[in-house]
């Protein structure tokens, strides 16, 4: 019988356990380098730089002189701190174990905190690509036809596992 | 920009200007969107500010329902410093003087 999907919490060190499809395992590792084309902005596309205004909001969207101090200050910070998530993402996709037709791999907290970040990058850029402008967009729910709206809803779900995983660590700790 | 001659010390004009912006705190405020997960947003307000649950919640049920809310504010230093943690986490946050 096939181990069932999510995100569960592992007790001992903090990190979690993710067991997904080997199908959607090949899903995620294919999303990471599109991701790391918008953030490195190597893909100049009107779509990237829409992704991008939204991966790197403006601080001080009123005040350019201000703005231009907060990006030179943060803004190479900011990229890093993205590649840097993609980079544990893409590592730790290429580990795990496989049985039949389920992936699994244990997470430290910071990897897991890592696939967080890449995977809420993710639905940001595929919700802007799909062109989800208002949150009735979700209702009618993926469009079955549409690659990337289907790997966004499933982002989604990924996301939920996490957050609900890792929330448990912020109760432990409080 | 006004012309009328000065009659302070422009240095101290100055000095006291901006000391006096510098003091003046700034909101960190995060904005709706439609993308962004409500159990996400709680989780990140939860991590960056250690808040507790209940206060977590009402704060991502603000920005869900008026549009944005306050999530901390202060001295400009500190609030840019707010600002690129939550843009770290995905989040769309602006400053604004107080």
């Amino acid at each position: 019988m096939s181990r069932q999907r999510g995100v569960r919490r592992l007790d001992d060190d903090g990190g979690v356990e993710i067991v997904i499809g080997t199908g959607e395992r090949d899903a995620l590792a294919d999303l990471a380098p599109q991701l790391r084309a918008v953030v490195d902005g190597t893909s100049d596309s009107d779509l990237a730089t829409l992704v991008r205004d939204r991966l790197f909001p403006a601080a001080y969207p009123d005040d350019p002189e201000r703005q231009a101090e907060y990006e030179e200050l943060a803004g190479d910070e900011l990229a890093q701190m993205h590649r840097d998530a993609l980079d544990a993402f893409e590592a730790t996709l290429a580990g795990g174990t496989t049985q039949r037709d389920r992936w699994s791999v244990r997470l430290s907290g910071e990897e897991a905190e890592a696939w967080l970040a890449a995977i809420n990058d993710g639905r940001l850029t595929l919700a802007t690509a799909v062109g989800i402008t208002d949150e009735s967009c979700w209702d009618e729910g993926p469009d079955p036809e549409d690659p990337a709206s289907v790997l966004l809803f499933y982002l989604g779900w990924l996301e939920e596992e996490l957050v609900g995983a890792l929330q448990h660590g912020l109760d432990a700790a409080g | 920009m006004s012309t009328q001659a000065p009659v302070l010390d422009p240095t101290e004009t100055q000095d006291t200007e901006s000391r006096s912006a510098h003091d003046q705190p700034w909101n960190v405020v995060v904005w709706n969107d439609p993308v962004t997960l409500m159990s996400y947003v709680v989780f990140v307000l939860r991590k960056l500010f250690g808040h507790d649950e209940a206060t977590a919640n009402r704060l991502m049920l603000q920005i869900h329902h008026e549009g944005k809310a306050v999530v901390s504010s202060g001295p400009r230093e500190k609030a840019e410093h707010d600002v690129h943690r939550l843009h770290a986490h995905g989040l769309h946050a602006t400053l604004q003087r107080s």
